[in-house]
């Protein structure tokens, strides 16, 4: 038997105005609730609506045995609460249907893990509580954000108390070992990790509609072939790519939905393919073999490293400045300045600020709000001046009100 | 493959950027194709190898026009225009009067010596500048019959109705290469005099080469030519040697280098520096180049406010301009419209950080730099203050520009530029 296991990310980043010199000290939003306002609603009504209704139209057609993961991140949540409630109503209803894992990943979708084991903890517990709220299940497998991955991750997560890791399956670390197995983490005990098929995951997410590929067009029956290919030689294909994929990347004109409808039946054409959920497919299959990442892979670009949001210096500058903060807005304790500062933790203002393709206008420009890597570090640069500014006051505050407290005391 | 190139100017008569870029141009055209340019005025010692330069300015070639002019008038051969390309009709007549006068733009024989101090680009332009095209077009159907061409090849409207005249004289090909329009120079709302030469001569011209998308752009909305004609190629720029040069105040130098006309903006950047001066300490605004505005700006109430931090220089030579540039920390160019921008690319060359408006071409090549509608005060302000306070930022910039420039040069433009030439041959 050899599983198919779909995970779809879904995300969402709370994106920053352009926050200029002028406004540091004046403005304390840093949202641009516009901007953002004006996406989720595109999102929600160009794929994730009609993509949770395709979904769940296929788990009731083939009674369960079309299975789905997601993972949301909780930023996306919590503008579903604000703007989108509908969307999430949608994802409670798949959730109901027993067929759909969430998994579990950090709160902001943050590049916590390499600059605080602290904080990555805090959000990764703040992320189950609300996953929980919302679907009534603990998430059993964690995804880290952008599959950044390595063996330590591998192992601090097995700690927390995970089965299972989703990856990259990077070509250099596999050598000619398939991806379509799971493999147990270099120095873990217990988790495993489950490698993303990129070259069949891509065939979908990048290059669906790529009229210049020689696939081109793609049938679900075509697919399906393919995937029928790896039978005998695998356990497991993971096919794991963002969910705006559907309707949003690829457009609903594309055919990418007719695509999606047809891929069950297809697939499950061939008596020995069956759909399982992530948790399923690690307690279905046993490590065939040890997967050792001494590197930080991601799923990122064709390097599949971390170069998308630390390669150069105004990258590195922005998240050490920001993640120095740490340490204070703790002390301070208030609310509002820990969630802006947890805010801006979100990978995608330093993938904005990304200048390796910048000169050809790639895919980071498309997924950019700014007109420029370097408008998007100034408008960042510019906002954390301004949180430094409101610690530096609050604590100018608390100061001198314990101060006068003592000597009341006194 | 043979081009008879018309320019207006040429080194070292010249005004600006058309200058330069025409001489830049050849220096590598002239390599592709059998190269004749014919211009007003040629300095003697400016002779290029392997290309034909020809002055109308130059002794030989006023000998020849004089007879050439004396025998078709004579025979009453002589052949019209349009009238709008041509504003004076009779000319024809006073021609031989003005070669034989000392009047005219081209009448001053330039001195045989290396002295090209004699040679001024004033009398290039000026108030009689529709007579001087004129009478270049006439001279230059005259040395034309003696060339052998395949293409004509135009630089800017000066040039155009001569241009014009060969096509129709010869039946060659026309390639109009625009560096400038009437509406950068003068406004959207142009109309008349040069604009309808521009307008005219693209109408009739079988191909359009702008110097960016910019300006192809405008050509299309403001001339209403057909896309289909337009054919855009960046400018290139010569490799410069070139040095940075640290001062020893802890100040920020943001620098405005051009000519001070409605074109370049300076009332923007005058309110850019306000806006900056004020709300940010140790900078100096230095305004290099002199212009119709400058006393404009002056005389402007708000200048003795921050005139302690802003400085005009007058007019700066060749090396006066690169020790400005090795010297600032920001180049600010906020063009009202700026078909390429060439500055901006040597301010990159000198690892000087660019501020551009978006009205411009080099907008299109120098992709790592800050930009803004030349209006956005705020904008381009926040932009000048973010390249002096975050160096970190200014340094990744500067890394990225020299990338950028690397394919601005003269080879690959006139690569794109023989394309369009073999296009329009085998059409």
């Amino acid at each position: 038997m050899t599983s198919i296991c779909l995970y779809f990310q879904v995300h969402q980043p709370y994106r920053i105005p352009e926050y200029t010199f002028f406004d540091i000290g004046y403005k304390s939003n840093y949202e641009d609730d516009e901007k953002n306002k004006y996406i989720i609603n595109k999102v929600s009504d160009k794929c994730y609506l009609p993509a949770n209704k395709k979904i769940l139209q296929l788990i009731k057609e083939h009674q369960g045995k079309f299975k789905v993961a997601y993972s949301l991140s909780g930023t996306l949540i919590e503008q579903l609460e604000e703007h989108r409630p509908d969307v999430l109503e949608s994802f409670i209803e798949l959730s109901n249907t027993g067929c759909v894992e969430f998994l579990a990943e950090t709160y902001y979708h943050s590049l916590s893990f390499l600059y605080s084991k602290n904080e990555f903890e805090r959000q990764v517990e703040m992320h189950q509580k609300k996953i929980e709220k919302y679907f009534n299940q603990t998430p059993a497998v964690f995804r880290n954000t952008e599959l950044i991955y390595n063996n330590e991750l591998a192992a601090y997560v097995e700690k927390l108390g995970y089965n299972g890791i989703i990856c990259e399956g990077v070509d250099r670390l596999l050598g000619d070992r398939s991806p379509n197995f799971l493999y147990q983490p270099a120095s873990t005990n217990r988790i495993k990790c489950m490698l993303k098929n990129y070259r069949l995951s891509d065939d979908i997410a990048f290059r669906f509609s790529d009229k210049g590929w020689s696939e081109y067009p793609l049938t679900a029956d075509k697919f399906a072939s393919w995937i029928h290919k790896t039978a005998g030689n695998g356990d497991v294909v993971n096919l794991f790519m963002d969910y705006e994929t559907f309707g949003e990347h690829q457009w609903e004109s594309t055919g990418i939905f007719h695509f999606l409808h047809h891929l069950p039946e297809e697939i499950m054409r061939h008596p020995d393919f069956n759909f399982k959920t992530p948790s399923e497919v690690l307690s279905n299959y046993n490590a065939k073999g040890e997967y050792d990442a001494h590197e930080l892979t991601s799923w990122a670009d064709s390097e599949r490293d971390l170069s998308a949001w630390r390669s150069n210096s105004m990258q590195h500058n922005a998240l050490s400045i920001l993640y120095d903060l740490e340490f204070t807005i703790l002390c301070l304790n208030d609310k509002k300045i820990l969630d802006q500062w947890a805010k801006l933790q979100t990978s995608d203002h330093f993938y904005y600020m990304c200048t390796k393709y910048w000169a050809d206008g790639d895919v980071h420009k498309y997924f950019s709000p700014y007109d420029s890597p370097y408008e998007a570090y100034i408008y960042f640069m510019n906002v954390v001046s301004d949180l430094q500014d409101q610690i530096d006051k609050r604590i100018e505050f608390e100061f001198s009100t314990t101060k006068t407290a003592s000597l009341e005391m006194a | 493959m043979n081009v008879l190139m018309l320019g207006w100017e040429f080194p070292p008569v010249m005004n600006g950027g058309l200058g330069i870029a025409c001489h830049g141009l050849t220096q590598e055209l002239k390599n592709m194709v059998n190269l004749t340019l014919i211009i007003p005025q040629a300095d003697p010692t400016s002779a290029c190898a392997n290309m034909q330069l020809i002055g109308l300015n130059t002794h030989q070639v006023r000998l020849e026009l004089k007879e050439m002019w004396t025998k078709r008038i004579q025979s009453k051969d002589v052949y019209h225009t349009e009238h709008m390309l041509f504003p004076y009709k009779d000319a024809d007549e006073i021609i031989i009067k003005q070669i034989e006068s000392s009047e005219t733009f081209y009448s001053k024989p330039a001195k045989e010596s290396h002295e090209t101090s004699s040679v001024s680009f004033e009398n290039l332009y000026g108030n009689d500048v529709y007579q001087k095209v004129h009478e270049f077009a006439s001279h230059t159907c005259m040395v034309a019959e003696k060339q052998n061409f395949d293409i004509i090849h135009a630089h800017d409207w000066m040039t155009f109705p001569a241009a014009v005249m060969l096509k129709e004289k010869f039946n060659k090909p026309l390639v109009l290469h625009v560096h400038s329009l009437e509406t950068d120079r003068n406004g959207i709302t142009s109309k008349g005099g040069a604009y309808d030469i521009e307008q005219k001569s693209m109408q009739k011209a079988d191909a359009i080469i702008p110097v960016s998308n910019y300006t192809g752009d405008k050509i299309k909305k403001l001339y209403f030519i057909p896309e289909s004609k337009i054919f855009p190629v960046h400018n290139g720029i010569e490799k410069a040697n070139t040095y940075r040069k640290h001062r020893r105040l802890n100040e920020k130098v943001v620098l405005f280098l051009g000519r001070i006309t409605f074109q370049k903006g300076p009332d923007y950047y005058f309110e850019v520096a306000k806006k900056v001066i004020n709300s940010f300490p140790n900078v100096r605004f230095v305004m290099a180049g002199t212009g119709d505005k400058m006393k404009e700006v002056i005389e402007s109430g708000a200048y003795s406010k921050i005139s302690h931090k802003f400085h005009f220089t007058g007019f700066l030579t060749r090396n006066q301009v690169q020790e400005m540039l090795a010297s600032s920390d920001v180049y600010f160019m906020p063009s009202v419209s700026e078909p390429f921008g060439l500055s901006a690319i040597e301010a990159a060359q000198f690892g000087v950080p660019c501020v551009i408006s978006k009205q411009s071409g080099v907008a299109e090549v120098l992709r790592s730099s800050l930009k803004a509608d030349f209006w956005d005060i705020d904008k381009l302000s926040d932009h000048i203050i973010s390249l002096l306070r975050y160096d970190i930022m200014k340094d990744e910039m500067v890394k990225n520009a020299f990338k950028d420039i690397e394919s601005v040069n003269w080879k690959d433009s006139s690569n794109k530029i023989m394309q369009v030439y073999n296009q329009i041959i085998n059409n």
